[in-house]
């Protein structure tokens, strides 16, 4: 047995390790950057799927502006409080979380209720759809049910049923914004989180034809406007507004309204659980 | 044979008539996952360039210099071509970082990728270990010709990750059936591609 060629490898490849430990150790020491401490700290405390909600290209940029200053404790929108509370921690300052609104659509026509006037066929983008003569729906201005805005929610708060009908979770959802923009028609908004009574449709077509084509269309008919003692909620280019300023959550509006279309939001796990009692009749979100 | 002619050959050999992902079937886990966009592909082929480039260039010195003297390169080279590739790609990110942070962020998420690429310790040891690459033009290739068929490789790595990310781009919006979308249409896609470039078989005598 040669016992010199097994000396030889081991001189090699342990020769070879040496030299590329000592270059490594050398490199890292002379091409140290400082990089503050805290911006690592921050970067583990931040949710980290780079879902750009806060603005800043990812989750490293967002750290290192929190750690310069340049942005809020509060910085992450995925994150919500609790993700505050850990990076205000560590930066050694107070809580200031601002309380954000939540996504609410502004369409509630799923399929069964709003009559389509095409097929669509095309690839599964609202923006798509859009482009295409506006979609398979009759309504112009409702929800294509597509899922533009569920692709880009970074924390799966949109819900898309089969009957295209469009569900915020409001536990999840932390009310950064990029479904208002991602959607085509323009269809969400972000409300405050505390208000429950909601107009749930966007359709500017007068009450006759809105009729004609979805079944839970607002057609305003003003019953809203009437029951309303606080001059809360209006009737504009042919559908209701409400100013969530003035609204006291009373639901007279829910109650009057013919079709539907202003409706109460409750919790899911409640609408779910209710669902079940009565199967025959969906309850309105 | 011109020598410049030689290079050439050399060259083209590495970019087209063996290119390394279509006809030798190295590289797919790369060619697979980071194809999905275009830009993404470009960064991915700019830093197998850089890295391939640099690995072989070392990887030749220490096999010319260190392993053949003393005779233990033919069971040696695998453990002694990664340690290289490895330390390379640390060292190429810490310089990177302290120089170019811009260059930093687009290069930082390929280059640990890279550290384990096939293609890149296929490319050092074709280049360095003669025997090893069946071309009959070159057997033992000097320092500059493996440079240039490293450079050729890398070069054809890039072409066909590019080409490959437009057509995948296109077929995001294709009706594709169900069945097919993803991967398999993409294999089936590579497999044309690769009946494509096995027309270059035989250029120039190659």
């Amino acid at each position: 047995m040669d016992w010199s060629l097994i000396f030889k490898a081991v001189l090699a490849l342990g020769g070879l390790a040496i030299v590329f430990g000592v270059l490594l150790a050398v490199a890292s020491v002379k091409f140290h950057v400082e990089i503050d401490p805290r911006v690592d700290e921050v970067l583990d405390a931040l949710v980290g799927s780079n879902c750009g909600a806060c603005g800043f290209p990812g989750c490293l940029p967002a750290a290192e502006a929190v750690v310069k200053g340049k942005a809020p404790v509060d910085v992450c929108v995925a994150g919500g409080k609790a993700v505050a509370e850990a990076v205000a921690k560590i930066m050694g300052v107070e809580v200031t979380v601002t309380e954000r609104g939540v996504a609410h659509v502004h369409c509630r026509g799923g399929l069964s209720e709003s009559i389509p006037n095409a097929i669509y066929q095309g690839i599964d983008s609202c923006a798509a759809a859009e482009k295409i003569a506006g979609g398979g729906k009759a309504c112009k201005y409702g929800c294509l049910g597509l899922g533009t805005c569920k692709a880009v929610c970074p924390v799966n708060a949109i819900i898309i049923d089969e009957d295209h009908r469009r569900v915020v979770n409001r536990d999840k959802c932390t009310g950064c914004g990029l479904c208002v923009e991602a959607c085509p028609r323009h269809l969400i908004e972000i409300v405050p989180r505390k208000q429950i009574i909601l107009v749930k449709c966007s359709s500017k077509d007068k009450g006759s034809v809105a009729k004609k084509i979805c079944t839970v269309s607002c057609i305003a008919c003003k019953k809203c406007e009437k029951v309303c003692k606080y001059d809360a909620i209006h009737v504009r280019k042919n559908r209701a507004w409400i100013d969530y300023d003035k609204c006291t959550q009373c639901g007279k509006c829910v109650e009057v309204c013919p079709t539907t279309a202003v409706v109460k939001v409750t919790a899911i796990r409640e609408r779910k659980s209710r669902e079940k009692a009565s199967e025959s009749t969906p309850a309105p979100v | 044979m011109n020598e410049a002619y030689r290079y050439f050959l050399l060259f083209l050999g590495a970019l087209l008539v063996y290119n390394i992902i279509l006809i030798r079937f190295i590289a797919l886990c790369p060619f697979m996952g980071v194809s999905t966009q275009v830009e993404t592909a470009i960064g991915m082929a700019m830093s197998v360039l850089f890295v391939m480039t640099m690995a072989t260039t070392v990887s030749w010195i220490s096999w010319n210099y260190i392993l053949k003297p003393l005779g233990v390169g033919e069971f040696l080279y695998i453990p002694v071509f990664i340690l290289i590739i490895a330390s390379l790609v640390q060292f190429v990110e810490m310089v990177i970082k302290k120089i170019s942070q811009p260059l930093y962020r687009a290069m930082g998420i390929y280059l640990p990728l890279i550290t384990t690429n096939c293609a890149v310790l296929a490319a050092a040891t074709e280049a360095v270990k003669p025997g090893f690459l069946k071309l009959n033009i070159a057997y033992h290739f000097s320092l500059p010709e493996a440079i240039i068929y490293t450079i050729g490789v890398a070069l054809g790595f890039g072409l066909v990750m590019i080409m490959f990310a437009c057509i995948r781009e296109r077929l995001e919006t294709s009706p594709v059936p169900h069945s097919f979308r993803g991967a398999p249409i993409g294999f089936i896609v590579a497999a044309l591609l690769s009946l494509a470039f096995m027309g270059f078989a035989n250029l120039l005598g190659l």
